[in-house]
Parts: structure tokens; sequence; C-alpha cells
């Protein structure tokens, strides 16, 4: 007989995830992979390059612990240009719009790295729905509004930060 | 738990004389439980001669499918019990949001693939999803968790009292990572294959057949006693040959898979490989190292044909 379902515990990422994080590894745009409740799983070698600091050195962080580090400002009038109007309410980010709401959400904010300074960038994020047909997490692709930036993330040639 | 083996070839059946030590069927393997029940892992044309082997009076047919790849169903449209109004056969599989599972199989076992269509078998048959969460199954606890394949596709972990196995005849959790570094949380299949007395894994590949199908959902032997190792499993048995690959072939890679487990620092003796009409009791095996297994923990021995 099929008896009623137990709710086993998980360790294992689901396997959405798992192959986000492939994809992500894979590709030379700068990208971040959260869980469901908006912690930051993940980030690739070009986010890493733009944000001064790879994954590998930070490991798993809660929202309020990047949100910190990173400090993601507001983009006053939304053309990019970085306006620095004050932090951004986290319920208003994309990643926060597309685990809510499960649908893609973009803006214009600025994002701070640890080497480098301030960096105007532009950020999509997608919700990641599994066979649960429930958000496990979401994809937040970020592009560098400043074009000699953008293509040293993506190609992996930077100058040297001293 | 008695693991009984009725194909374990990959891809397309693989009929003749150089593949006879190791047969030419596609996947499909019976597990008889401490209870006596039978749970057939998936319906590759080794079900065919399965259903000759089960006894008529065999009161319900559970069949556990891990996707729908033809390898892995073909043989339900020629499965004996299938066509005696007085069996009552349960067929789970993977869930999708496109169509049911009765749905989704009905595309081969209708017009112009089949003679027959679904509704037309005489058995009592019903298809179910898969649970996302255990359950109970002849006495056995179940879990099915979705792994890295081409297409939705399960695994199976299947837990009789002290007894575990695992199911992974399709599988590549080593595509776009390192399974050697990767930490364990991210590894597909993890949860499913941890600590269980006898992995049943895709092997279908040899390090340097590889490169040129990576994507395919395959396994080289190398990502497979990798896998084998991170996960703690206590034997493994390799699975899914590809239909290229001769008796002599598969003997060759068996050593290179006992020789790479060895790299490891596992014990080569648990490295496998599956060949049909085998059979393995599968026993705990209470003080087994994590990447290994004493040798009399399991036993295989070989099974008379039975039709």
């Amino acid at each position: 007989m099929v008896e009623e379902p137990r709710t086993p515990p998980i360790a294992q990422k689901p396997l959405e995830l798992i192959l986000a994080r492939n994809l992500l590894t894979s590709i030379t745009t700068p990208a971040f992979l959260v869980d469901r409740t908006g912690a930051l799983l993940f980030y690739n070698e070009a986010a890493g390059a733009l944000l001064g600091i790879p994954f590998e050195e930070l490991g798993r962080m809660e929202p309020e612990q990047w949100t910190r580090l990173f400090r993601p400002f507001t983009d006053g009038d939304g053309d990019g240009d970085g306006g620095g109007e004050g932090p951004v309410d986290i319920e208003t980010l994309p990643l926060t719009i597309a685990l809510r709401d499960g649908r893609p959400a973009h803006t214009t904010l600025t994002i701070h790295s640890a080497k480098t300074g301030d960096h105007e960038i532009a950020a999509s994020a997608m919700p990641i729905v599994g066979q649960s047909e429930e958000a496990s997490g979401a994809i937040v692709i970020f592009w560098p509004l400043d074009e000699d930036r953008a293509r040293e993330v993506t190609t992996g040639r930077h100058e040297v930060v001293k | 738990m008695r693991v009984k083996i009725w194909g374990a070839r990959g891809s397309v059946p693989a009929p003749g004389p150089e593949m006879n030590r190791y047969g030419g069927n596609t996947s499909c393997v019976e597990i008889t439980l401490s209870s006596g029940e039978t749970l057939i892992l998936d319906a590759g044309t080794g079900i065919r001669t399965l259903g000759f082997a089960l006894s008529p009076e065999m009161p319900r047919i559970n069949i556990l499918l891990t996707h729908l790849h033809l390898d892995h169903i073909q043989g339900l449209m020629f499965f004996p019990p299938c066509f005696r109004a007085e069996s009552t056969i349960r067929i789970f599989g993977p869930s999708s949001p496109e169509a049911s599972l009765e749905q989704r199989i009905a595309r081969y076992i209708s017009a112009p693939l089949s003679p027959v269509e679904v509704r037309e078998l005489p058995c009592d048959v019903s298809f179910l999803d898969a649970p996302a969460t255990e359950w109970e199954l002849g006495g056995a606890t179940i879990r099915a968790e979705a792994v890295t394949h081409r297409g939705p596709t399960l695994g199976y972990r299947i837990t009789d009292g002290d007894t575990t196995v695992c199911y992974l005849p399709d599988h590549e959790p080593a595509l776009g990572s390192s399974l050697a570094t990767l930490a364990r949380e991210w590894i597909s299949g993890y949860d499913l294959a941890h600590d269980v007395d006898l992995l049943i894994h895709d092997s279908q590949y040899m390090a340097d057949e590889y490169p040129a199908h990576v994507g395919w959902g395959h396994s080289s032997i190398e990502d497979t006693v990798t896998f084998a190792h991170r996960v703690g499993a206590k034997r493994t048995l390799l699975f899914h040959h590809d239909p290229l690959h001769t008796d002599g072939f598969l003997d060759d890679l068996h050593l290179a898979a006992q020789d790479a487990y060895a790299a490891l620092g596992g014990d080569p003796e648990s490295i496998d490989i599956a060949r049909e009409r085998s059979e393995v009791v599968v026993s705990p095996s209470p003080a087994a190292a994590s990447s290994g297994l004493s040798a009399d923990a399991v036993a295989e021995v070989p099974a008379s044909p039975t039709a």
C-alpha cells in the first residue's frame, strides 16, 4: 500500500539549483545564485571579478550579510548613472521580486566592490522553479554599465588592483 | 534484499554473441524485499523475460520508472502481466507539467508504434507520479529525487529494514563540475546514495570516450567511482552498458573502474559490474568503511535462467 508520505531531512540542494550553479560556473557574465530565502549560495568568477572578492573566500551568506557587504544602492532615476539615492530596500531588489512574485525583474543600481569601489550595474533576476512548482531560488545576472569594466569582467582581462 | 539484473544495457538493446556474458537487454532490475514483495526498477526490454518468471499469483506488481527514455520503457508493451486480467500493476514515474505519466507512456503504447493502446490492456494498471517525499511500498521505504540526466529523471533510494539500495542508471553528476572537490550538498544524487549498501550506477563510458559525450546524461567510470567514493557506497554495481561495448570491452572497463577506485583509496573488490541474470543478495554491513565493504557482506551468486 502507498502510505502517508513523510518529509525526510534534505541536505542536498534541489537539482535545479545544482544545474544553475553549473551553468553559472560555465558563463562569463557576472551572476549570483540565491536560495528561496534570498541567501547567497554562489556567484561565479566574473561576479567575483566585479565584486573584488571570489566567492570561495566568503561562502554562503544570509541576505543581510551580502547586502551589507555589496551595498546595493538605488540609481535614483534609473538611467544607470548611479545616483546613489540610498540603500536599496531589499523588497524592491529584482531577486526579491523574482522570489516573491515568481516573475523576472530588472533594475539598475550601484554595488560596492571590496577592491575597486562602486559600480553601476543593470541586474536581471529570474526565479528557478523545479518540479515542486515552487521557486527554490533565483539567478541574478548583472552587467556593469561601464563598458570598460564590463569587458574586463567578462573576458577575464583585469587590471591588477593594488 | 535480493537484487536481480534482467537488463543492464543502455540506450538500445544490443543482442549478439559478443554480448552474451553481460547481456543485451536494456534496463530492468528486480528487487525482492524481505516482505516477499517485488519492486521492478525500470521497464527496459529486460522486463519481458522477468515477466515470464513472475508468479501469475503475484497480487500486485510495482514498477518504478526513472524516466521515459525508450530504453527504460520499451519492454512494458511485452510484459506478460500486462496481458492478464488478474494482474494489478502500479507504475510510478517522474511527474511533468506537460502531461500525465499515463499520457506520456501512451505516446509509446499507441498507434502507429504499438498494436495495442494503454486503454486496451486487460490488466488493472495505474500510473502514479512518484511522490516528492519518502513513501512506503511493499514494506520498503522509497525515496525518489530528480537527478542530472537529459529530461525529467528520477533516482531511487530503497530501504528495507537495515539495508539500502540506490538506483541511478542514467546519471551524469560530474556535468560542469568536479566531483572530487565539490561540496556534497552540490552533488546530484548525493542524498539518494549516501552510505548505501549497494549503489547501482551509470558507467556508460571509458575515460577516453567521455569527452565526446559530455552532456549526454551518462558517466565515465572515473566519475562513477568518484561518486561512489564521495557518497560512501559500500558496494557499487556498474550499470547501463553502452550498446557498443562487447563482453571483452566490459571486462576491461570493470578492471579500469576497480583500478580507479583503488587509486582513490577504496577497495577495488567492492566495484562490480552488472551482468544479465546475475543476482546480488544485499545485507547491511555494520562496520564497513565508507569506501569499501567486506567481501562476505554481499554475495553474488549466478542465477539459473528462468525464461
